[in-house]
């Protein structure tokens, strides 16, 4: 498989309280890929350090095959991003940032530019300090497209904006992925949109990776599972046991990884019987898998 | 691209631009009135020349200066983000943003020596005396880009090393007046300020007179 992004080990530290410590992260081509983690996870810092805004203190960074910070021009000349906090010159205009940055991105595709505007219904003469939010995410998005980049880095795009406007935003992405095959590592808190729209995830908590796999494979293999008279031992089972907890005297709910159906026989055997198996979305199994990052002994 | 940055920057310095390019236009010809008055009642028209040279010297720090905070103040504003994120090397981008706070000096300077060529080609100049536009020019234009190259690179760093910067200066300056008012007696003082401004000296430039007549 072919990775646009991959990190080997990578390790960086701010100040006393935070680290990233051998962070390895694969993003394969052609991949949406959803890079969840809760607020301090220390996703803003991984994507700062992947497109060379941050040196790394340890490991290495490859970004569309060039090494990292070394290559940053070619890199961001081939990188589209949009920022957790607008970033743009507050005194320009929306005709003037946008040519700004034209000028500066040898691949910059002007109608499509223009075309944008109007679909996005942007207001050229306004300045960037007067527009609304929902604007200003908007012409970020426009900003990182019409560059045509081969990778798209969207570090919480779509956040405090509102249903439509994000609606808006994600279908522009979504459109250009589908016409140009890039990439897109997108960062986001809203763990539904995600769902929607990604093929792979990659959960980073504490300035770690803990978990890195398709979508599909991540619902799939992650159940819960109602089980009468479970046995006390999980240690053999087929699959991960993340969690358990008592159901009032009526059995216990198990949470576990790697599921399959045929693992139910693992219970036959220990004399217990599986009485349900639940399927999770995303963010159920994106907190349950937090919470047994964080406290890895199982409950019960 | 640094025509792009040259835009970028104009539309935030351009009052300012506007402003030193009255100032600079004004100091010549006011100068040049006053000695004229002065001289009219008795005065010594050098001497009124003269006392004008503050306001030169003043004036070019004092573009030098806004210019260069105007050239960073939006990237400081977005934390350097956008600016960090473009495809171009970082040298480059500071020598295009440097660049064009430099063009921008081209307006005050032409201002002045308009205004310095207009005094010169007067007819109330004392005889014997004589006019030196283009010297007084080009000393304020290399003093205007010695102040702009300064602070462009203090201004240029973070917040915290600019303010301690400012700190180290202004502790200076207040321990030469403290140690002058308290009649110490230290070499130290004098020889650090000779050779910052004695000729040679970085900010040599600046002082001394600034004469647009002469003898």
């Amino acid at each position: 498989m072919m990775f646009v992004v991959e990190t080997h080990d990578l390790g960086y530290r701010a100040g006393s309280d935070f680290e990233i410590a051998q962070l390895n992260m694969h993003v394969p081509a052609g991949a949406v890929y959803g890079f969840l983690g809760p607020n301090g996870a220390g996703k803003t810092t991984t994507i700062r350090l992947l497109l060379g805004l941050l040196r790394p203190a340890k490991g290495a960074i490859t970004v569309l095959g060039q090494p990292m910070p070394q290559a940053s021009v070619s890199v961001l000349a081939r990188t589209g991003y949009v920022p957790e906090r607008p970033h743009l010159y507050p005194t320009l205009t929306v005709a003037e940032a946008i040519d700004l940055h034209a000028a500066f991105h040898a691949r910059w595709d002007k109608p499509w530019a223009s075309e944008l505007v109007s679909r996005f219904d942007l207001p050229p003469a306004r300045r960037i300090s007067a527009l609304s939010k929902g604007e200003t995410g908007k012409l970020m998005m426009l900003l990182a497209l019409a560059q045509r980049p081969e990778l798209l880095v969207l570090d919480e795009p779509t956040d405090g904006l509102d249903p439509v406007v994000r609606r808006d935003v994600l279908e522009a992405v979504l459109d250009y992925v589908s016409a140009h095959s890039a990439t897109v590592l997108i960062s986001s808190h809203l763990v539904h949109e995600l769902e929607r729209i990604c093929d792979w995830i990659g959960v980073m908590d504490q300035g770690r990776m803990i978990a890195e796999l398709p979508m599909q494979e991540f619902k799939a293999g992650i159940k819960r599972i109602r089980v009468t008279a479970a046995p006390r031992d999980a240690g053999n089972a087929p699959f991960t046991l993340l969690a358990r907890a008592s159901l009032n005297g009526s059995g216990e709910e198990w949470l576990v990884r790697g599921w399959e159906p045929a693992m139910r026989a693992f219970f036959d055997t220990a004399g217990a019987s599986v009485r349900e198996v639940v399927d999770l979305d995303l963010e159920e199994g994106f907190v349950e898998l937090l919470r047994s990052f964080r406290s890895p002994l199982p409950r019960t | 691209m640094f025509r792009a940055i040259t835009r970028t920057q104009w539309k935030s310095s351009r009052g300012l631009v506007l402003l030193a390019t009255i100032l600079a236009f004004a100091i010549p010809i006011a100068s040049f009135r006053t000695a004229t008055d002065v001289r009219a009642q008795g005065g010594l028209f050098l001497g009124a020349i003269a006392s004008w040279s503050v306001a030169y010297s003043v004036a070019a720090a004092g573009i030098g200066l806004s210019l260069a905070m105007i050239a960073w103040s939006p990237d400081h504003r977005g934390r350097h983000v956008y600016a960090l994120t473009l495809p171009v090397a970082r040298w480059r981008y500071v020598l295009m943003r440097l660049g064009a706070g430099a063009l921008f000096i081209a307006a005050p300077v032409a201002a002045l020596l308009v205004s310095a060529e207009v005094v010169a080609h007067s007819s109330s100049i004392p005889i014997g005396l004589q006019a030196f536009p283009i010297a007084l020019t080009i000393r304020f234009t290399i003093a205007a880009l010695v102040a702009y190259a300064l602070f462009f690179a203090i201004t240029a760093a973070t917040a915290r090393t600019a303010g301690i910067i400012i700190t180290i200066i202004a502790v200076f300056c207040a321990a030469t007046y403290l140690a002058a008012a308290a009649d110490v007696h230290t070499t130290f003082f004098e020889r650090t300020i000779e050779w910052i401004f004695a000729t040679p000296g970085l900010l040599s430039v600046f002082t001394g007179r600034w004469m647009l007549i002469d003898a």
